[in-house]
């Protein structure tokens, strides 16, 4: 008995955690951020109250699930970024008696918030973090809207391994297989994450996005991945934004400082930069378990569906993760709080209704999510829709596949069709229809937080709010994406039908179109299909990749983007100086990959546009040789330049290109007579010769060339050039006599 | 037990180890969330509950037996609301309890010796009422609830004043410390607190002793010669198979929930495999869904209980009530499995049996077809009627149906099979 009693003062006195305990731990601790603001405005109007992590997905805030992945995978210290609302979430973390800093239950020994005041971006969060030094080893970094289940400990095992066997190896991202059949999960994201990964190490290779929005459905491959021995390219993986990391990553984003967002612009440019960092990026590609972020209205539709269908076990609501949360399970597949009342009468089927809710007789609640003290009337239809706490849908109204958020109501017999979204407060008045087009997206606010007249023709006598008005360009820098697929995430309804897209999808990739290249000899991104073959593709697109169609593609593209580079410069009053153009002329070059030829072509293309620019009413009218000379003299730097690159002093043969080059620039300006062409033409060929870019034997040779001729428009542009040539021709004797005579 | 270096991820016996270091508060709320997230399942949550009702018992503050019952009662009651899924962890509630009312009225019954005058008041307080009470306990079991529980302050009353506040000392122990009357209180303290800790020792030992003890009835039950079925082999099946299979030769059926694949390198009971042939025991995988076709041939169908409700009736693994049927239908003996820990003094309810799990057991997330067009209801628990059950084979040996009450009441006290009714505190 005396040692039972000696054993129980030990456990008494073990009850405060002595220090050296708590020391011996510190090497083996495992650290998180939660980036819990993610600087977009997808879920407006609703954030404009209350910030994101704080929505309540399936009766519970979204933070709640992403603390607890944290918690069940072993995080011992976690620490918060907050942005916008910081307050907020920092005042519920602190009143949640599970995750506030003081609470003795709390399964993180600290929880930390940290502000950053002018921070725009996730990539201010990561290098602020840096600076600050808190990380002393591997981390997870993860964001504020995550719901996951998946065990970490096997993904963290690898990347310790790979950490030691190379000091290099600085990143594991956790990525969830969603099969290629088209998924929600995929659909909802909008925009297609694409890795090249090597399969039999993990490591990325490289990154890319696409959307359905963008123009080409393109993913331009890095050359250099044709040096592994294989690889794959996945567009079938599920990024859920987790991320075991070194606080080298820190390092990395504090190198670069215009790095905004993690993936995009973080994870593509350290892939794409890797010859100079030598940073290995691996991936840990699961296939059991949940992991998605509610990063749009979209996902967060998604997400509750998983819930509500159990893929996120345990995290479904009978497990009752917050505290004082009663749900139980009925055998309906609903889930029921304390309290509920639902009339003899009606239906509810697959949904979640929060504690004292009450449901009228006749009404059907289908797959929908209700809140707490929300009054459902008679007659009331609810589907796939998400009802906050404290709303009240009158007798006989219906509510399709909308967000409600708290407190609002919606008077009697009114429909609210698919895709609304009611902010906080919003009242419809009685025998309301909201029309599907535009969208009702209604709130008491405007985008500056203003409140807003009620707009009584929308919503009613008695009604209150408005529709909500995206901001217009203030909110650019901070956006996600390019505009286009941001117009997708910031509605609940996936529909591509309202935009006017191209047919083609993603996997359109062979397209063999031929642009007006008119160079064959190009040869960026001509690599042999075979090659290709050897790389297990996923998509069967990628492995039909069509080399013709990417070289004419860059090469286009580079054309396109060098001539306008060129007139802006020569279009500019202000600046005299050429050099800056020509830097970034050689810039586009290296970056496409362009052939001389091209190069030519877009300078030829570029000096003639301006000079028969100068020929039109609005600049002047000038006469052809003033228009000629003012192209080419009026930027200092430019014949040099035209010297150097353009012509590139390689004999006759090229001069000849060249003028061949600009007499068929000149056919392709629109609105110009064949006749006035032809003068430009002689203008520009004679000041070029004057300016020393053209020798008379690169003009003579060009004249004498078949291409010149070969159809009726070349040749009357040539036969201008006539006059030329014949005094080139005698200048020639003229010279040789001179030298006769020297001699 | 002792969780690899990498391992982060909390469980079981990482809960255990930190016990000593950790506050109660902290200790009781990981557990709850151990079972919320099924990071602790089965057989565990036993074991994890007896270690941390110590914990509860050897830290927590208490001046007398109400107020450890109380204290005891409400953890318990946390917890199972936290899990409602695993009756076990009443059972452990209520085993502890009942061993704290027994050392308790031991306690008494040596004050009692040398005090004629409370034991008389204590004989007059019977017939005080008792509201707390969710029902009127059992005549038999009246004195003793009675005895134990208000005694330290009955056996210091003196006047009519504490024989009425009776009815409230569970309410306000207060009363009874500050009675000057009991020298002897600190003592019996700290006595009653290592009986207590000695007892559920005991306890753990029991939970922790069952599988060898069920196991060494394995040759009496199992024949040379027979062909055994047993449906998802838990850790106590495999153990009394392998004891088994010492000394007898015996063909044994493994039904799976998958189908067995010929290629498959990941035999989930490659093990038990391995350990059974070593004993000369062949045996075959079979697909749960197919394991009717054999049941002409088997002879006996073994299975494990999750827990056993009061009237015989099993909660089992999901489809562990379709091998019990089809055994019913051929006429074959069913043994289920169980140590007496597992022996619930409840009527099964249909939220535990209806309880239901991750979807993706069943169909991948990667499906996406799938996920957009099946609602997946993957029920993790089954209830098997009483009438399916032949043979409770316990720690204690095998048993009936018939006996399953008499285990019952030697096991628990009936004032304790409704505490968890009894809304905990936070």
């Amino acid at each position: 008995m005396s040692s039972k009693q000696s054993k129980g003062g030990a456990a008494a006195k073990a009850k405060k955690p002595t220090k050296a305990g708590t020391e011996e731990k510190r090497e083996d601790v495992l650290q998180a951020v939660v980036l819990a603001d993610s600087f977009q405005d997808r879920f407006k109007p609703f954030t404009l109250e209350k910030p994101r992590c704080l929505l309540p997905l399936a009766g519970v805030p979204i933070i709640e699930y992403t603390l607890e992945f944290l918690a069940s995978n072993g995080v011992q210290e976690a620490f918060i970024y907050c942005g916008t609302h910081s307050e907020e979430v920092e005042t519920y973390i602190h009143d949640s008696p599970r995750w506030s800093p003081t609470s003795i239950i709390s399964p993180f020994t600290s929880l930390d918030f940290i502000r950053v005041s002018d921070a725009t971006s996730v990539g201010d969060f990561l290098r602020d973090l840096d600076k600050r030094n808190l990380m002393s080893g591997d981390f997870i970094l993860v964001h504020g809207d995550l719901v996951a289940n998946i065990p970490l400990d096997e993904a963290l095992t690898k990347h310790r391994e790979r950490r030691e066997a190379n000091r290099d190896a600085c990143m594991t991202m956790v990525l969830r297989e969603i099969g290629e059949q088209p998924h929600r999960a995929a659909k909802a994201r909008v925009i297609t994450p694409i890795f090249a990964v090597e399969p039999s190490t993990g490591r990325c290779l490289q990154y890319d996005e696409m959307h359905p929005l963008q123009e080409d459905h393109y993913a331009n491959l890095d050359p250099a991945l044709f040096e592994y021995p294989e690889f794959e390219l996945r567009s079938d993986l599920a990024d859920c934004g987790i991320d075991i990391c070194t606080p080298e990553v820190l390092a990395l984003w504090s190198e670069s400082f215009d790095y905004e967002l993690p993936r995009k612009n973080f994870l593509h440019g350290v892939l794409k930069d890797w010859e100079l960092n030598g940073k290995l990026i691996y991936t840990e590609i699961v296939d059991k378990g949940y992991a998605a972020r509610a990063s749009n209205l979209q996902m967060y539709d998604c997400i509750s569906r998983d819930i509500l269908e159990r893929w996120t076990f345990p995290y479904v609501p009978d497990t009752n993760l917050v505290h004082g949360q009663s749900f139980k399970r009925t055998r309906e597949g609903s889930c029921l709080e304390d309290g509920v009342i639902i009339t003899r009468g009606s239906k509810v089927i697959k949904s979640v209704l929060g504690r004292s809710t009450t449901v009228g007789a006749g009404s059907t609640v289908t797959k929908s999510v209700i809140g707490r003290r929300c009054k459902i009337g008679k007659n009331v239809t609810i589907k796939n829709s998400y009802v906050w706490d404290d709303a009240v849908i009158s007798d006989g109204s219906s509510v399709v596949h909308s967000i409600l958020a708290n407190s609002v109501t919606v008077g009697e017999g009114s429909q609210i069709p698919a895709g609304s979204l009611l902010s906080y407060k919003v009242r419809v008045g009685d025998g309301i229809s909201l029309k599907p087009d535009p969208t009702p997206r209604i709130s008491l606010f405007d985008h500056g937080r203003h409140p807003v007249v009620a707009d009584t023709s929308l919503v009613g006598e008695g009604g209150k709010g408005a529709l909500y008005h995206e901001a217009l360009g203030g909110d650019d820098d901070s956006d996600d994406e390019e505009a286009d697929p941001a117009i997708l995430q910031t509605t609940l309804l996936y529909s591509l039908e309202n935009l006017n897209l191209s047919s083609s999808s993603i996997s359109t990739l062979a397209s063999t179109d031929d642009f007006e290249s008119g160079d064959g000899d190009s040869h960026a991104g001509s690599y042999a299909a075979g090659n290709f073959g050897e790389g297990r593709s996923r998509l069967s697109s990628f492995a039909s990749y069509d080399s013709a169609a990417g070289a004419s593609k860059s090469s286009d593209a580079f054309h396109s983007d060098a001539v306008h580079g060129l007139l802006d410069a020569l279009r500019a009053d202000d600046s005299e100086d050429f050099d800056s153009a020509k830097l970034e002329f050689m810039g586009l070059r290296l970056a496409n990959n362009a052939s001389d030829s091209s190069m030519r072509r877009a300078i030829a293309v570029a000096f003639v546009r301006r000079a028969s620019e100068l020929l039109s009413p609005e600049n002047g009218r000038l006469e052809p040789t003033k228009a000629a000379e003012t192209s080419f003299v009026s930027k200092r730097g430019a014949v040099k330049f035209i010297k150097e690159v353009g012509v590139g002093g390689e004999g006759p043969a090229i001069q000849a290109e060249f003028a061949l080059a600009l007499q068929k620039a000149l056919l392709g300006v629109k609105g110009l007579e064949v006749s006035r062409a032809g003068a430009l033409l002689a203008a520009m060929l004679q000041q070029l010769y004057n300016l020393d870019v053209l020798e008379e034997e690169g003009i003579l040779a060009w004249w004498g060339d078949k291409r010149a001729s070969e159809n009726e428009n070349l040749s009357n542009v040539k036969e201008k050039c006539r006059v030329l040539v014949e005094w080139l021709e005698n200048a020639d004797e003229e010279e040789s006599d001179e030298d006769d005579d020297s001699d | 037990m002792a969780p690899s270096q990498a391992s982060y991820a909390p469980s079981l016996g990482k809960l255990l180890k930190s016990l000593n270091g950790q506050t109660l508060e902290a200790s009781i709320e990981s557990f709850i969330y151990l079972l919320k997230r099924r990071q602790i399942k089965g057989d565990d949550c036993a074991d994890a509950t007896a270690h941390l009702l110590r914990q509860v018992i050897a830290k927590s503050k208490w001046s007398d037996v109400d107020q450890l019952l109380t204290r005891v009662q409400n953890v318990g009651s946390r917890l199972a609301q936290a899990a409602p899924h695993e009756p076990i962890i009443g059972n452990i509630v209520r085993r502890v309890m009942g061993l704290i009312r027994d050392e308790a009225s031991e306690d008494r019954n040596a004050d009692d010796l040398g005090s004629e005058t409370a034991s008389d008041i204590q004989s007059l307080s019977m017939n005080a009422p008792r509201p707390q009470h969710p029902k009127p306990a059992p005549i038999a079991s009246r004195p003793q609830t009675l005895t134990t529980m208000p005694s330290f302050h009955v056996s210091k009353a003196k006047s009519m004043f504490n024989l009425l506040s009776v009815v409230d000392t569970l309410d306000s122990p207060v009363t009874g410390a500050s009675t000057p009357m009991s020298q002897a209180q600190p003592t019996s303290v700290s006595a009653l607190r290592s009986e207590v800790l000695d007892g559920i020792n005991e306890i753990m030992d029991e939970i922790s002793q069952a599988d060898d003890q069920i196991a060494s009835f394995a040759e009496v039950q199992i024949q040379p010669g027979d062909f055994v079925l047993a449906y998802l082999p838990s850790r106590t099946v495999e153990r009394f198979l392998v004891k088994a299979s010492a000394r007898r030769r015996f063909t044994v059926f493994i039904a799976s929930l998958d189908p067995p694949q010929a290629s498959s390198s990941t035999d989930p009971y490659a093990a038990l495999r391995k350990k059974l042939n070593a004993g000369g025991v062949k045996m075959i995988s079979i697909a749960s869904n197919g394991l009717m076709a054999y049941m002409s041939r088997v002879n006996k169908v073994i299975f494990s209980a999750k827990a056993v409700y009061q009237n015989g009736g099993l909660l089992v693994d999901s489809g562990a009530s379709v091998a019990a049927q089809a055994a019913h239908a051929y006429s074959k003996p069913v043994i289920a499995l169980g140590g007496v820990f597992k022996f619930c003094p409840e009527d099964p309810s249909d939220e535990i049996a209806g309880e239901t799990g991750d979807s993706s057991s069943y169909v991948s997330y990667a499906d996406g077809s799938k996920v957009d067009a099946l609602e997946v209801e993957n029920t993790v628990a089954d209830y098997v009627p009483p009438e399916l059950v032949d043979v409770y084979l316990t720690n204690l040996g095998p048993q009936t149906r018939h006996h399953l009450a008499s285990i019952m009441a030697d096991h628990y006290k009936p004032e304790d099979v409704g505490f968890s009714l009894i809304p905990g505190e936070v």
